[in-house]
């Protein structure tokens, strides 16, 4: 894949995970459900991600910023999966108890990527970060639990009491699509697989479109 | 038997809903009868009421209440989250 079409990709994703985000957003305003709002952050740090990663490329010739670029990525991908993950196991626990959590986890996230920010711009000449190759496989597979969880709760939860049972499957796909590209970027970064790279990108475009037309699939539907 | 907290969206989205089906179904509307299938004190149904008059999405024509087009656009658009929520497997 060329550089110009890997940054074509992140920016696209960008755009998608920016519009699920209104929607996301929107839902939980109509219902104000505190857990919803998990959603729409996760999705934001998610395309924060792909902006990041999009930038690392555009900045390729330096590698300082573009590694860090790429570490931002690492962080805020793994917790927009982290979000969306916790949003699903909070959808059927109490409100005092996602108040609770999604304090813990935003706390979380929000320390985390400071620390990581003071770290690049204070202590680069004494402190080194370990490779971010490394680290990488490491966050893919937080990662994969993450999505592998959101998936089994979609599988275990669905009931077609309300929805026709053929779009029912649209979100377990659109998941599985995410969770494919993580491992596939996964298998890419073990042994350098080209094919793995390109379904990865093909996965995620494809996994962020489905999940946006099933907000407009869910009008149709009762149409 | 616990009873599921309703958030003021789908209050107003009940109210809609159930007013514009009072005033399309039957020849002697009532308010008391909305607010009793809204499940609804009286005097919180009149507040809501004098809320969706203010916002535009209820008004008063020829002595009677009718649910605007916008009111009508609030309800589709409830259906609509709520339909993608339940695709999302995050509403049962």
């Amino acid at each position: 894949m060329s550089a110009e079409a890997l940054i074509a990709s992140e920016f696209i994703s960008t755009a998608l995970a920016l519009i699920l985000v209104y929607f996301f957003f929107k839902a939980y305003r109509f219902t104000r459900s505190i857990h919803l709002l998990g959603l729409p952050v996760g999705f934001s740090f998610l395309a924060f991600s792909y902006i990041f990663l999009g930038m690392s490329l555009l900045y390729e010739n330096n590698v300082a910023v573009s590694e860090s670029f790429l570490w931002l990525r690492l962080i805020t991908q793994s917790f927009g999966f982290a979000f969306v993950a916790f949003t699903y196991y909070f959808s059927s626990k109490t409100e005092r108890a996602t108040k609770f959590f999604l304090g813990i986890i935003s706390f979380a996230s929000g320390i985390s990527i400071l620390l990581f920010l003071g770290a690049l711009i204070i202590a680069p000449p004494f402190l080194e970060l370990p490779c971010v190759n490394v680290v990488d496989e490491c966050f893919r597979v937080a990662n994969l639990v993450f999505l592998g969880y959101v998936i089994c709760h979609l599988v275990k939860h669905l009931k077609p009491s309300h929805v026709a049972v053929s779009s029912l499957m649209w979100a377990p796909l659109a998941f599985s699509l995410l969770w494919l590209a993580q491992y596939s970027l996964l298998i890419c970064g073990i042994d350098g697989s080209q094919t793995a790279f390109v379904v990865a990108h093909v996965a995620r475009l494809a996994s962020l479109t489905l999940l946006i037309r099933i907000y407009y699939w869910s009008g149709r539907a009762r149409q | 038997m616990k009873v599921e907290k309703r958030g003021k969206f789908r209050i107003y989205f009940d109210v809609l809903q159930l007013l514009d089906k009072e005033m399309k179904s039957s020849d002697k509307p009532s308010l008391t009868r909305v607010a009793h299938e809204a499940n609804l004190p009286y005097d919180r149904f009149r507040n809501c009421l004098d809320y969706l008059i203010q916002v535009g999405m209820v008004s008063r024509k020829d002595g009677k209440l009718v649910v605007t087009e916008k009111g009508l656009e609030y309800v589709e658009e409830f259906k609509k989250i709520t339909d993608f929520l339940r695709q999302m497997g995050l509403l049962s």
